[in-house]
């Protein structure tokens, strides 16, 4: 049908060349995209060259100086990819494990299923900042309800906030709040899988747990390696859930994903350059990530 | 009969999953409102209260009278529904025009878009600071307003183009030949069916705006700029904890979002390819 709907209209006096139309009319949304997105992702490669600050006029060409600077940077660079390595797979692989578990009960039939659909999109639909003010409630030390429930079944008390403890937290959360993404897109592939499938492994004598990974996990593959990868995608370039629960400075140290680490570059020390650098870097290795996992997803499809 | 038996129990312990997952979802959120209308002689106990005989909606009072909390709530409204307006104007003309018309890189244009929805917000948090500050929008609601509308135009403008093509150029035609001029035949024709996908592009944008913490962080800095969640994060952040009040304000702050994304619900599930729910 596509050729019918562009046919041009009948023609009313003068006339602008159809195309001009199509130009004219998506120029404001083209152009926003341009200035606003794809300009400032540029721009911040041309910044990463130079060494700048963020109030002050200073700026100074230094060409890779910053790019050297954060190689070097151990303490800084190396140890935020590291935690931000652990806090995106960590919270990742949970949100799917999760995720998947809740998707697949939900596909079940019974009672108060629809409500329950409802429900588990609830964590979701929580503003990230009351996320995160409702967790350090929940999770308070002297007067919260978790810490209580989990000291009266003998489990003992958490520091869930201590330096031990507090990336589990922060990774616990942000599985709390991210996961109905992952029971949104298997969902709807689960409904969509044959039944025949099913009964025909039944009977050939495959019980609940070969079923599922002769059956559900084959037909999933493809949603699967899409909300993998985009669920990756955002837990590494995370920011606002970790900054809103642990902040700049004490346990934040612990939390330096990363994201934070960008971040208290440009508007902590004020370093925009670095910043900028930082962005450059953390934009190179989504690429690299993604580059990698279509390749082993394409040798996966092979065999 | 053992059989039988062995049905029951697993449907029993089924049942139980169930449970148990609801309250993972839910109680949290429960807690919260529990909170907020709770006196704080129960909120601060070693042995939590669940249900306190002595409720009331002082923390809400407090809340409104006792902080900013009202103008916050005002700037995240002006703010979203701001950006909500341009955001629902940009994105129709564009679909319409990519739709509609043919003309070359039509199909690059669209792609392309989309593509830039991949660019997480911390990663242009930083040149798009220096970009406002060098055109003074530091400290006004029009750069907040950019910036959401921006990040929402990749998603809203593919989900109306999925609506226009939906309707048949036939329409247009009939009310073009009843003397209806093009735009006319677009406003009284086009629109009104493609109501569904402009409501859905209206919520979702308003959410962005409604939820965003990390630009409004950093493009601005005076109070009475502040929007809800850094208004809220703010208060937190000022004193000792007064927990109830915070719990009235998460409670406030939840509800619009709460609201909008159940009405929106069906529209998220059947774009999410399209990266239609980010974060």
């Amino acid at each position: 049908m596509p050729t019918r709907q562009e046919a041009p209209l009948p023609s009313r006096g003068r006339r602008i060349p159809e195309h001009y139309w199509g130009y004219l009319l998506l120029a404001p949304a083209v152009a926003m995209v341009l200035a606003l997105i794809l300009y400032p992702v540029i721009y911040s490669g041309w910044l990463s060259f130079h060494f700048k600050h963020a109030y002050l006029p200073l700026q100074t060409f230094i060409g890779l100086e910053n790019y050297r600077e954060l190689l070097l940077d151990g303490d800084g660079f190396w140890r935020s990819v590291y935690l931000g390595a652990i806090y995106g797979f960590g919270s990742t692989i949970l949100q799917i494990i999760l995720g998947l578990s809740a998707a697949l009960m939900l596909n079940e039939s019974f009672f108060g299923k629809a409500l329950m659909r409802g429900v588990a999109l609830f964590p979701y639909m929580v503003p990230t900042v009351v996320v995160a003010i409702l967790m350090k409630w929940i999770l308070n030390d002297a007067y919260g309800i978790l810490p209580y429930v989990m000291d009266n079944l003998g489990i003992g008390r958490i520091l869930w906030f201590g330096s031990d403890w507090v990336m589990v937290t922060v990774i616990l959360v942000s599985t709390w709040t991210f996961f109905p993404f992952v029971v949104i897109g298997t969902l709807a592939r689960l409904q969509t899988i044959d039944p025949e499938l099913y009964s025909a492994a039944k009977v050939d004598g495959a019980g609940v747990i070969r079923r599922f990974w002769h059956v559900t996990l084959p037909q999933l593959a493809n949603v699967l390696f899409v909300v993998i990868l985009l669920r990756t995608m955002f837990m590494f370039t995370k920011f606002d859930v970790i900054w809103l629960i642990t902040g700049s400075g004490g346990i934040g140290f612990y939390t330096k994903t990363l994201p934070i680490h960008t971040f208290m570059k440009t508007f902590g020390e004020l370093q925009v350059g670095a910043g900028a650098a930082l962005s450059m870097m953390m934009f190179l290795m989504l690429v690299v990530f993604a580059l990698i996992y279509f390749k082993l997803y394409k040798r996966d499809e092979h065999i | 009969m053992n059989a039988r038996l062995k049905k029951i129990l697993s449907r029993i312990s089924f049942y139980i999953g169930v449970a148990t997952f609801a309250l993972f979802c839910g109680f949290p959120m429960i807690w919260m409102v529990l909170t907020s209308i709770k006196p704080d002689g129960d909120i601060l106990r070693a042995t939590p209260v669940f249900w306190s005989w002595d409720t009331h909606l002082d923390h809400y009072r407090n809340l409104f009278d006792q902080t900013d909390f009202l103008i916050y709530f005002v700037n995240s409204i002006t703010v979203a529904t701001s950006a909500t307006l341009l955001t629902i104007v940009i994105a129709t003309l564009a679909a319409y025009g990519i739709t509609r018309f043919r003309f070359t890189g039509r199909e690059y244009i669209a792609g392309g878009m989309l593509f830039t929805y991949m660019f997480a917000p911390i990663l242009i948090v930083v040149p798009f600071y220096i970009l406002m500050k060098n055109y003074g929008l530091i400290n006004t609601k029009l750069g907040l307003v950019l910036a959401y509308t921006t990040f929402s135009l990749p998603f809203s403008m593919w989900l109306l183009r999925s609506f226009f093509q939906s309707i048949p150029l036939d329409l247009e035609e009939a009310a073009m030949t009843d003397g209806a001029s093009r735009p006319q035949a677009v406003v009284r024709v086009i629109v009104p069916l493609a109501f569904p996908g402009v409501i859905a592009v209206s919520i979702f944008t308003f959410i962005v705006a409604w939820n965003d913490y990390l630009f409004a962080r950093v493009l601005t800095s005076a109070n009475d700029m502040k929007t809800l969640p850094i208004g809220m994060n703010d208060l937190y952040n000022a004193t000792i904890t007064d927990w109830g009040m915070m719990m009235a304000g998460g409670v406030v702050v939840t509800v619009p979002a709460l609201v909008f994304f159940i009405m929106i619900q069906r529209y998220l599930i059947s774009g999410w390819g399209a990266g239609a729910i980010k974060g």
